[in-house]
């Protein structure tokens, strides 16, 4: 079993803008270039990976985001069990995708820290760090990028209409999350 | 600071890129028979032109994708951008 500590302890509020760590979220990259690696995903989860660059596929359950041409990052939409950290969704995967030589199945759960922002100064806080233009991604449900935000690499999706979910290693988190404090406060 | 058009995701700015140096160096195809200053050549001579130039690019805050550009190095005009293993678009 698997003690579960948060990255970051607080849950932060401003005028239009609330910060809060999701978890425990699973959080799974998948790897792969065949189209049998395609499909048999599919099959597996009920849930197609995006082909189209920085797109994203949702399910029930699931939600895949495109990273590059041969990557993705799976991710539950809804918080997990605290009391285990075995997957029945990895192991699906692990027995279809990584045992048939089709892709590669990473646990990365731990290694990323989700961050949830809602409210609609979340741009105006991104465009204080990041050098890229947020103008068609915020009107786009759905999409997703690979960025900077404050020197960080940072995994953004759009998940809804002034809902942002960010995605950030976590041993940068506490700091890319003082940043967004002391950045937003400044708004 | 200028903008770069990745083959697989699109336009970003350029902080997110690295440079990798020279594109289409071919490495000899019998390194044993070559004398140490023709190796020399291949390893460490590159051309530094001010001008049109053939560079490899790594997208790395993004897909971490490499791939090719053709760019003027005297004004930073990117005058093609083609992916790994494509032939060069202009001469």
């Amino acid at each position: 079993m698997l003690n579960y500590i948060n990255a970051i302890t607080e849950e932060k509020s401003y005028s239009g803008l609330q910060m809060k760590e999701i978890k425990p979220v699973m959080k799974l990259i998948v790897r792969g270039k065949k189209r049998e690696f395609l499909s048999a995903i599919g099959k597996s989860l009920n849930l197609l990976l995006p082909t189209e660059a920085n797109t994203s596929t949702r399910s029930e359950k699931l939600t895949a985001l495109w990273l590059s041409p041969d990557e993705w990052i799976i991710y539950s939409n809804k918080i997990s069990d605290t009391d285990n950290n075995n997957y029945e969704i990895e192991n699906l995967l692990t027995k279809n995708i990584t045992k048939t030589n089709l892709g590669a199945i990473t646990d990365v759960t731990d290694q990323f820290v989700l961050i949830n922002l809602k409210g609609d100064k979340i741009f105006d806080l991104f465009q204080t760090g990041s050098p890229f233009n947020f103008n068609n991604f915020r009107n786009k449900k759905g999409s997703v990028i690979q960025t900077i935000l404050a020197k960080i690499d940072v995994i953004i999706h759009n998940e809804n209409q002034n809902e942002i979910n960010l995605f950030v290693r976590r041993s940068f988190s506490h700091h890319l999350f003082s940043w967004m404090n002391d950045s937003a406060s400044r708004l | 600071m200028f903008i770069i058009n990745c083959p697989y995701c699109g336009e970003r700015e350029q902080s997110e890129f690295k440079a990798g140096g020279e594109a289409h160096i071919v490495r000899p195809k019998q390194p044993t028979e070559l004398s140490d200053d023709e190796w020399a050549e291949y390893l460490f001579m590159r051309k530094n032109i001010k001008g049109i130039q053939f560079e490899r690019w790594v997208h790395t805050h993004g897909c971490r994708k490499w791939f090719n550009m053709i760019r003027d190095t005297s004004n930073d005009e990117i005058k093609a951008v083609y992916k790994m293993g494509d032939k060069p678009p202009i001469k």
